[in-house]
């Protein structure tokens, strides 16, 4: 008797999280097993199990209808780009703010910096617009609608987040290592590079799988500021081939497992950075 | 050594590119919002000041109103729904010790995920005739209802898939803060008798509630963002009852270039997210109490 209620009281909350991960993960499975059924009436008469038979031709047809493969390598041009461009600048400005002799002053920068993390980004999204419409006046050639329109607005958007982590990460260097560098006649750019940056790989590593994830998942600066279909991101081209073949979501459904697959497949290499980075992320910002 | 790091050029050199592009894509949008948010302009003719105008329309917009309410429900669902989910569920992964990895790793899942496919997958589920919920609906003999369509369901789904796609990311953060509780202190409690369920309201909770509060704020955050799983799922309707602040910016600002209007939007965006700071301030943050152990 004793031994059965000792054991309900091991097995019951795992009872509970099953349920709860068969919740969280189930809109995927059936995702995926409504990939390879035939059409919409082969998903219709048997919803949640396992396809009678398979049809992989719904990848190949996902694949060359959605232009996935296009899309795909937008994004990714884009996000990583973005994500190394904003830890360069970033971490510059970070140099200069933490580990050079202008200390009022760099506090406050530091606190300027600061503030974009407070303004909400949705009450920038209309000026950000209007402006990158009239640089094509400034630079002879349009912006809005180029793949320009969204890498600067990503590189600079980052930038709060990224100077806070790597100043957070940079202030906690100690000082005689670049002393000893700069007797042996290192310059400032020397120290940054040569001393500096190879100390702040982890940190760096961490704000760029951080910026990575949120440019690949950007959605309403890619709706709104690019209007070919050539130049689309994953999000959006899979939202234009969601309102195209809305009728066959066996095919639809191949195109949505296209777009998670890259992302398990990093989750799965680097989950443990993932969670601490994102995490981490939200606790300070 | 005070040389090297004391070279004005090189300070300056350093921080441009960051201040060029933080001015430019943060500062001077700020300005222009809260300039162009008190005057008339559709981007073709000049602008011209027009006072309060803009803000006197957008309070007599009984839509403009309905998305604000929408972010407030973003707001409540989250505290009052998603809060005891995710104190619920984290408590029990604390409490297990076989596979706690796996159900961390797995309820993280959706929150890595794009909230665009996301909104594209859950369509997809809440689809009249062979998404998921109609068909578990009809086969149990119950009326399939048009969970996007129909305005009394309509806002319900939003909430409920932005609550499956961040659950787990707050239950992990939660958990980590549950982990950093010294054993020592669970264990005085269980050699003076208290029962588990004791020990979860009256120690661990309480020891929690920094994070909780933390998760309260980025739920405040998260609420004011929402907008590509609207856009994404119903694009506002049915009629507007879906609608947040952001898409009712969108749909003024951008697809039908007030340009005025839609930064008077912005301006009243950025107001409001301070008002709930500053509650939030009062109501949660100063109230929590910082325990170091």
């Amino acid at each position: 008797m004793t031994m059965t209620l000792r054991s309900m009281k091991k097995t019951a909350p795992h009872i509970l999280l099953l349920g709860f991960l068969i919740v969280t993960l189930y809109p995927f499975i059936f995702v995926l097993f409504s990939s390879v059924k035939s059409d919409n009436q082969a998903i219709a008469s048997n919803p949640f199990g396992f396809p009678s038979s398979f049809h992989f031709e719904n990848y190949y047809e996902a694949w060359v209808n959605a232009k996935i493969s296009v899309y795909f390598l937008n994004s990714l041009y884009i996000s990583t780009l973005c994500s190394v461009a904003t830890i360069i600048f970033a971490s510059m400005g970070a140099f200069a703010i933490t580990r050079m002799r202008y200390l009022k002053m760099s506090k406050g920068l530091y606190q300027f910096i600061l503030i974009g993390l407070l303004i909400p980004g949705n009450a920038l999204l209309l000026p950000i617009f209007i402006m990158l419409n009239k640089m094509e006046g400034v630079f002879g050639h349009p912006i809005l609608g180029t793949h320009m329109a969204l890498i600067l607005p990503y590189t600079a958007g980052a930038i709060p987040f990224t100077v806070i982590i790597l100043s957070a990460f940079m202030r906690s260097i100690p000082g005689e290592i670049e002393e000893a560098a700069v007797m042996d006649g290192l310059r400032a750019k020397g120290v940054f590079w040569k001393i500096i940056m190879p100390i702040t790989v982890p940190a760096l590593v961490t704000v760029f799988i951080i910026n990575f994830i949120g440019n690949w998942n950007e959605f309403i600066l890619a709706n709104f500021f690019i209007s070919t279909d050539e130049l689309r991101t994953l999000p959006v081209g899979m939202v234009g081939f969601r309102d195209i073949y809305n009728t066959n979501y066996a095919q639809m459904s191949a195109g949505i497992v296209f777009s998670i697959l890259p992302v398990m497949i990093i989750y799965a290499v680097l989950q443990k950075q993932i969670i601490e980075g994102l995490t981490a992320g939200g606790v300070k910002g | 050594m005070n040389k090297t790091l004391r070279n004005p050029w090189t300070y300056v050199l350093f921080l441009l590119p960051l201040l060029v592009l933080y001015i430019m894509f943060f500062v001077y949008p700020m300005i222009s919002a809260f300039t162009t948010g008190f005057m008339k302009w559709n981007g073709l003719t000049e602008p011209h000041f027009n006072g309060l105008t803009n803000f006197k329309h957008a309070f007599n917009d009984d839509k403009f109103w309905q998305s604000v309410f929408n972010n407030g429900k973003f707001i409540l669902f989250s505290v009052f729904v998603q809060v005891p989910i995710i104190i619920f569920f984290s408590l029990l992964i604390s409490n297990v010790k076989k596979l706690r990895g796996l159900y961390k790793t797995a309820v993280f899942v959706p929150s890595v995920m794009s909230t665009a496919v996301i909104g594209i997958l859950w369509s997809f589920i809440y689809e009249p005739d062979i998404g998921l919920f109609n068909l578990i609906l009809t086969r149990i003999g119950l009326q399939p209802v048009m969970w996007l369509s129909d305005s009394h369901w309509a806002m319900f789904s939003i909430l409920l898939t932005n609550a499956w796609q961040w659950t787990g990311f707050y239950i992990v953060m939660v958990l980590a803060a549950i982990l950093s509780i010294p054993r020592e202190i669970d264990e005085a409690a269980i050699v003076d008798g208290a029962s588990a369920f004791k020990r979860a309201t009256k120690i661990t909770v309480p020891l929690i509630m920094p994070v909780i509060s933390v998760v309260i704020m980025l739920s405040i955050a998260g609420a004011m963002k929402a907008a590509d799983i609207i856009i994404v799922m119903t694009d506002g309707g049915p009629g507007g009852i879906t609608d947040v602040m952001a898409t009712y910016l969108i749909k003024y600002g951008i697809t039908n270039a007030k340009y005025g209007y839609g930064n008077s939007i912005g301006v009243l965006i950025f107001l409001f997210s301070l008002i709930l700071t500053a509650l939030y301030q009062v109501l949660f943050a100063r109230r929590v109490e910082r325990v170091e152990y």
